[in-house]
């Protein structure tokens, strides 16, 4: 079965406030189930390619615990015709780079290169996608460096922090997980371990590949035919059945380490990408906490100086996703500062938000999507992923219309249904 | 984020340009127009139709390197004050007028410049020109707004000292630069924000905020006729004083100058920093193409030799900053504290092959094809090709960027190791250390 969408036609029945990012895109789905996309854009001299594999943490235990993503960054460093070194110098010499890493719900290969090099970006992609070398001295020079990545993390507050508030709110569930894994996992995962993981994961119905730039669309989709066509669909499947709920209890965990700031966050579960719910959520996370007029910084930062950075997150997921609000303050503000963010929390849970507040968080929100998808790699990116999580890629036209439909009440509503119980961690150096 | 200093050692630093003569035609894109209205004010408008958005960026010649030692801070102060409000725009209202139709504005204040950024929909381009004449000479500095920022800037303060590569970054530079100016601290002291008076920030706000130090930058999907008649209307009338910049005295030499500071991560930072060319000097594409080569690839030759084959640091890379009164070519990377030694003399041998042997003609083609895809890459997004310019234009000539890229492809190996050979030579040295009894 072929089909082939113009995505432009959905894109312009649209007024588009802000940017108009939506450049036809091609869509093929070849006979062994992958799917391929491309969008031709004229603007700069450049390519990006994004190749997304419906294989992440979510499919992991806390036995291995980054193991996707241990696939990932070993694929790069060599396949059956080029090492690791004849890899980088290749794509060096088209101006571009090239990277693989692992997520929650997918793992990408990611490049980018000078648009007259596009054929051989492509062709280096599917290489190292395809016919990785996968080799026993690789796994452990990159447990190493994933070893020491994990370090990093740990000693970097805020990176820290996150890790800890989503292994909270997520508890057994794997989205709780952390995708690079902990030192001993890692310590665990031998090459047999990858390379059982990556033939289990690399089937062609799994994989989405996207490609954005200054590229001929008919050329790029006969050579991904040509590159990907042909891969076999294998026996042997993934068990991709939903899994049990995550039920947090609303727990508060406190933190010792050494650091001039302490960081807060509090959150809650919160819609799947694909729910109807997701948009209204969205705006909720803007009116808070999006750009230099969200309430957050308006109150905490502006109004109370209580810290420099102050943001809400809520970002799109296959299954529950997080709602979390976060901010980086003095130790000695602390208590304060996060008494005043549990009041614009419980606030916007009590009082409906006015026209005028609702009315920016639907501009800010649906500009700054916009904006984010003007260059190739973004575009690239966006495509694969909402094609992997299941919405489609032509997801944002559906959702700009969702966000310019919510109502005040459907911002009180997913308040009062999402934010809570409440998960809160504070880390930050011990008193004084 | 509003805020930050020019992000030290890990972007390309130099913008890397060719509008005209190379890349103009490989693109297709048109030239920027440079004027320069009545007053002194610089005005660069590029048409540029990729998406229906526009760049609109004030840049202003003044930032850390023009402060007095009791004034260190005050331009990093301004970048967060401007767009508080002004008489007829009270606080918040900037914000929420930018944000209200889906855009943005952003602040950047490094040692030779400070910019203030909008990206907005093109048809907003005449109301975000006035926006910015605006906050260029009218900023109110309500008393108690300004109060409420100091401990938002003393927040910043500590925010740049738990990350451990902005940190290194920044105490890499002050001690390479020490004892002039590029080498004071951009966000200033504590104890001078505390004392920081109102009366401080304005006599400092309007000695520098005067036309002749003003370039306006406009990229995006406008009519240039629109764009010039509107600066016009609203920078043209400004009026005000010269205010010629104090000379600087010549960069040090920062030979054997090393610091040792102990932090809580259980891993080790190295960094290590040459005097290189300043923004204008002949050398600078030779140098440049000598950093991508050194490290700023996972093929340069510190990826290749002291991370994967001698595996003793888990990260490295090199990066070129060019300031207006001298440059630093800097090798950062993290490691394990035992391996300190080892990884500074591999650093060091690297650095002597290439002063020795040269660079290959293939490394050299490589290196210009990197400097041409950042360049290709930068000029996706219309604020991309709006620093460019602007930067171009306050610290360099935007000539000399147009024509940039032709430079570094004329440049030969043999002048790539003749620049190993004029600046790999003393340096300055800021080692991260482990401290045991942190936790």
């Amino acid at each position: 079965m072929k089909r082939r969408i113009l995505g432009a036609l959905a894109a312009l029945a649209l007024a588009a406030p802000v940017a108009a990012a939506e450049l036809p895109v091609v869509r093929e789905r070849f006979d062994n189930g992958l799917t391929v996309l491309v969008r031709s854009n004229p603007a700069a001299p450049v390519v990006a390619v994004s190749l997304m594999v419906r294989m992440g943490t979510r499919w992991e235990s806390a036995a291995d615990d980054g193991l996707s993503n241990f696939v990932q960054a070993v694929m790069v460093t060599g396949t059956t015709k080029r090492n690791g070194g004849e890899i980088a110098e290749a794509i060096t010499g088209l101006g571009g780079k090239l990277s693989a890493n692992g997520d929650t719900d997918y793992s990408e290969i990611r490049g980018t290169a000078l648009a007259r090099f596009w054929r051989e970006l492509l062709g280096l992609t599917a290489e190292v996608a395809l016919e990785p070398a996968l080799l026993p001295d690789q796994v452990d020079a990159q447990r190493d460096f994933l070893l020491a990545r994990v370090q990093k993390r740990r000693d970097n507050p805020p990176t820290h922090a996150f890790d800890v508030f989503f292994a909270k709110l997520y508890g057994i569930h794997p989205y709780g997980l952390a995708t690079l894994g902990t030192p001993e996992s890692l310590a665990r995962i031998d090459q047999a371990a990858i390379a059982a993981w990556y033939r289990k994961f690399y089937r062609p119905e799994r994989m989405v590949l996207a490609m954005s730039g200054q590229v001929p669309t008919a050329d790029v989709m006969a050579e991904a035919k040509r590159l990907f066509g042909g891969l076999p669909v294998t026996d042997g499947t993934v068990d991709d059945t939903p899994l049990a709920p995550p039920r947090p209890a609303g727990d508060r965990t406190v933190i010792e380490q050494t650091a001039q700031q302490t960081q807060i966050l509090v959150g809650s579960l919160a819609p799947r990408v694909a729910d109807r719910d997701y948009a209204a959520v969205k705006l909720l996370s803007t009116v808070l906490g999006g750009g230099l007029a969200g309430r957050l910084f308006v109150e905490l930062r502006d109004k109370q100086a209580l810290a420099y950075t102050v943001s809400a997150f809520f970002d799109p997921m296959r299954g529950p996703g997080s709602f979390l609000v976060y901010m980086g303050t003095a130790p000695e503000n602390a208590g304060r500062a996060e008494a005043a963010l549990r009041r614009e929390i419980e606030r916007i849970r009590a009082e409906p938000v006015n026209a005028a507040e609702l009315r920016r968080a639907k501009a800010y929100l649906l500009g700054t999507f916009a904006m984010d998808r003007r260059t190739n790699a973004r575009q690239a990116w966006y495509l694969a992923f909402f094609e992997t999580v299941g919405v489609g890629y032509d997801f944002p036209s559906r959702y700009r219309v969702a966000v310019e439909a919510a109502t005040a009440d459907d911002l009180m509503r997913v308040a009062r249904t999402y934010l809570h119980p409440l998960t809160t961690v504070i880390l930050g150096p011990p008193p004084r | 984020m509003r805020v930050t200093f020019r992000p030290l050692l890990v972007a390309a630093l130099l913008p890397l340009a060719c509008a005209g003569v190379a890349r103009g035609e490989d693109a297709g894109l048109p030239r920027p127009e440079r004027t320069e209205l009545g007053n002194g004010v610089v005005l660069i408008v590029q048409e540029q139709r990729a998406s229906d958005v526009v760049a609109l960026q004030l840049w202003m010649r003044v930032g850390g390197r023009d402060e007095a030692p009791d004034e260190l801070g005050l331009s990093h102060y301004l970048e967060h004050m401007l767009f508080k409000g002004t008489p007829t725009r009270p606080p918040g209202s900037i914000d929420r007028m930018v944000e209200g139709v889906g855009g943005q504005d952003n602040a950047f204040t490094s040692y030779d410049f400070t910019h203030f950024d909008l990206l907005l929909p093109a048809d907003q381009a005449a109301a975000g020109i006035a926006l910015l004449a605006d906050i260029a000479v009218n900023a109110s500095f309500d008393q108690a707004e300004l109060d409420r920022e100091r401990l938002v800037v003393l927040d910043e303060m500590r925010l740049t000292e738990d990350d451990p590569d902005r940190f290194l970054a920044r105490r890499i530079s002050e001690e390479a630069y020490r004892p002039t100016p590029y080498g004071r601290p951009i966000l200033g002291t504590p104890e001078l924000i505390k004392a920081l008076t109102r009366e401080q920030l304005a006599r400092y706000y309007h000695k520098h905020y005067v036309p002749k130090n003003m370039s306006l930058v406009v990229v995006g999907a406008v009519d240039p006729g629109m764009v010039r008649k509107a600066a016009a209307g609203a920078f043209g009338r400004l009026r005000g004083p010269d205010s010629p910049r104090v000379s600087m005295p010549p960069q040090p030499d920062p030979g054997h100058r090393s610091v040792d500071l102990p932090r809580p991560e259980k891993q080790a930072y190295l960094g290590l920093a040459f005097k290189a060319p300043a923004v204008a000097d002949a050398d600078v594409a030779a140098t440049d193409l000598l950093t991508y080569i050194l490290g700023d690839s996972p093929s340069s030759r510190l990826n290749v030799v002291v991370r994967d084959r001698l595996a003793l640091v888990s990260s490295i890379e090199a990066g070129y900053v060019t300031r207006q009164h001298g440059g630093l070519v800097s090798v950062t990377a993290r490691l394990e504290s035992e391996n300190l030694d080892r990884g500074e003399a591999a650093i060091l041998a690297e650095i002597h092959r290439l002063q020795q042997d040269g660079v290959s003609e293939t490394e050299r083609q490589r290196a210009i094809i990197t400097a041409e895809a950042n360049y290709a890459f930068d000029i996706e997004t219309a604020e991309g090709l709006a620093r460019d310019y602007g930067e171009a234009e306050t610290n360099w000539t935007l000539a000399n960027e147009l024509q940039y890229l032709a430079r570094l492809r004329q440049t030969t190996a043999a002048q790539i190791r003749a620049a190993a050979r004029t600046y790999f030579g003393d340096y300055a040295r800021v080692r991260f250390v482990p401290d045991a009894g942190a936790r």
